[in-house]
């Protein structure tokens, strides 16, 4: 996906990816440009709509390349994988938010440590 | 040229009943080698492995994470005598990164259309390190019948009784169920075979009871019906997955030959209880498939299901642990939680507990798994209860003409073995 000019403040989009052994992948992708300067993107799994590896799998890769198209800078960059409700008989479908930590080598996120959010929580890093 | 093919063995779950069926993987691959390649194939469940010199590609073949330790084990004799070792399979796939340390190739995909260039790559020295037909699958008119005359059928024969032999009809699935990996193994579509082809198979096999091994039917009702009046003729008896529970669909699956269903169980729900009803009302037993360790169940909701179970007749149920494996979404689940403590791929049987359950701890999950088994099969033994199954089948068999008797000359051995309790 090239890089985005329009992007100011607020996008929504489909973000394709490369997955495990190059399967193409898609996942829904939010980013915000928050008032301090950060930017916040915000990776949603969209199950069955994604015909390849799942966002969690992949999540440090995806990271990086989110922010390389977005020519962003690792200090300044937050990412949040979100998945939606599925509205499943099961609970294992519900929504949720994880924030995610990597370390970061100059070249690439590696060592992902998710951190569960709040619905609130998330709102509020909308805003910065 | 000769090609040795491997399927390793793995631990069985401790205290139930050993039934070795003849592997589909190894069959299916089988039937893609070309003409002219010797295949000696060696099932590691049933009979020991001798490792030589003497094949001139070795070939493992993997289904379950069980299998990995064992394959790599394999390979690296394998290739400590200079041959070269090629992996393949679904745990191939899901452990792709860890087989490759082990391998001079892997691959990765189905099958169908792409053995010749393995083959005639390794006859020109020049096997790649990875074959990866992840995300491009074949035309599925191109999967022919297995090729089963590699089996060595009789080690496949438990007291004279012969397992079912294993088929499919569809690959892959369009749901993202939480312990399965079929959407990354076969993808997010569900493919179902054309119906001439999987006739076709199904009247050279030479075995009347079968286990189709899809991963659901009942993903595509006009499909479905149409198989299963394909199979009416064929006077087939067999096992599989989730079939839709329309009762127009249940009458052709009953004339089509269905013995037993394994339906999921989650819940005490009446959904649960009018499914399981529905299923008898067309004379089609249940097998009860049962996850325990899940993050909605407590030690109570353990306990009730079975009790459950036993209110509405299941005819079999088999209990088993959640195991994360991966690319799954119970996998991603627990790793962002980092909740799994144990990465020993020999563990994921699905009868050790791997990872911190929600509600209890690993130890309380391992209790009430045992508690489990020995509370459903304390009245009627699991051994029971499957033979009343076997006679439900000999008995549609006998009226349909069907009817295969018991190999005598096998009456006293299991799988290759002798044993000494005939029956």
């Amino acid at each position: 996906m090239e890089t985005n000019p329009a992007f100011s403040k607020y996008m929504d989009q489909y973000f394709d990816y490369l997955g495990h052994w190059d399967s193409p992948s898609k996942c829904g992708l939010k980013l915000i440009k928050r008032k301090d300067g950060k930017t916040l993107a915000i990776a949603t799994e969209i199950y069955r709509q994604n015909p390849g590896t799942p966002v969690t799998e992949v999540v440090a890769p995806l990271a990086t390349q989110i922010l390389k198209t977005n020519s962003e800078k690792p200090d300044n960059f937050i990412f949040i994988e979100h998945t939606p409700d599925l509205r499943s008989k099961l609970t294992f479908y519900g929504e949720t938010f994880d924030r995610l930590e990597f370390d970061w080598n100059g070249e690439y996120f590696s060592n992902p440590v998710w951190t569960r959010l709040s619905k609130d929580e998330v709102n509020r890093m909308m805003e910065g | 040229m000769k090609f040795k093919l491997i399927y390793p063995r793995w631990e069985k779950l401790e205290g139930q009943t050993i039934f070795n069926l003849p592997p589909h993987g190894p069959v299916v691959m089988a039937a893609e080698v070309p003409e002219d390649v010797e295949i000696d194939f060696t099932d590691e469940n049933v009979e020991a492995l001798v490792i030589d010199d003497s094949a001139d590609l070795v070939g493992i073949s993997m289904m379950l994470t069980t299998q990995v330790k064992r394959g790599w084990e394999i390979a690296d004799q394998y290739r400590a005598l200079g041959l070269k070792v090629i992996f393949g399979g679904i745990s191939t796939m899901l452990h792709a990164e860890e087989t490759m340390l082990h391998a001079d190739s892997i691959f990765l995909g189905e099958v169908e259309g792409r053995l010749d260039q393995v083959f005639a790559d390794f006859r020109k020295n020049d096997l790649k390190k990875i074959y990866n037909f992840i995300s491009k699958p074949p035309d599925m008119s191109l999967i022919g019948p297995a090729n089963r005359d590699i089996l060595k059928k009789d080690l496949y024969y438990h007291k004279g009784f012969r397992m079912v032999d294993l088929f499919h009809a569809s690959r892959g699935c369009i749901y993202d169920c939480y312990p399965c990996a079929v959407r990354y193994l076969g993808g997010r579509g569900f493919r179902p075979r054309p119906i001439d082809r999987v006739v076709e198979e199904l009247s050279q096999m030479d075995n009347n009871r079968l286990f189709i091994v899809d991963n659901s039917l009942a993903l595509d009702t006009k499909w479905e019906m149409e198989l299963f009046k394909a199979m009416i003729p064929l006077k087939k008896k067999w096992v599989s997955h989730t079939i839709e529970d329309k009762n127009e669909v249940l009458d052709l699956a009953a004339q089509a030959g269905a013995w037993y269903v394994y339906q999921a169980v989650f819940d005490t729900s009446d959904y649960i209880r009018n499914r399981i009803k529905q299923y008898h009302d067309y004379g089609i037993a249940v097998e009860g498939t049962i996850l325990l360790g899940l993050d909605n169940q407590t030690e109570d909701d353990i306990k009730r299901l079975v009790d459950f179970l036993l209110e509405i007749d299941l005819d079999l149920a088999e209990f088993t642990v959640l195991a994360p494996f991966p690319h799954t979404k119970a996998y991603s689940d627990l790793l962002k939680q980092n909740r799994i403590f144990d990465k020993d791929w020999n563990h994921y049987n699905a009868g050790k507990v791997v990872y911190y359950p929600k509600h209890m701890s690993p130890d309380k999950l391992t209790e009430l798994f045992h508690y489990a088994w020995d509370t459903f099969y304390k009245e009627e033994p699991q051994t029971m209860k499957m033979f009343n199954l076997i006679n439900r089948v000999m008995s549609r068999e006998l009226s349909d003409g069907t009817f295969t008797p018991r190999r005598r000359d096998l009456a006293n051995v299991s799988f290759g073995k002798k044993v000494t309790d005939v029956i």
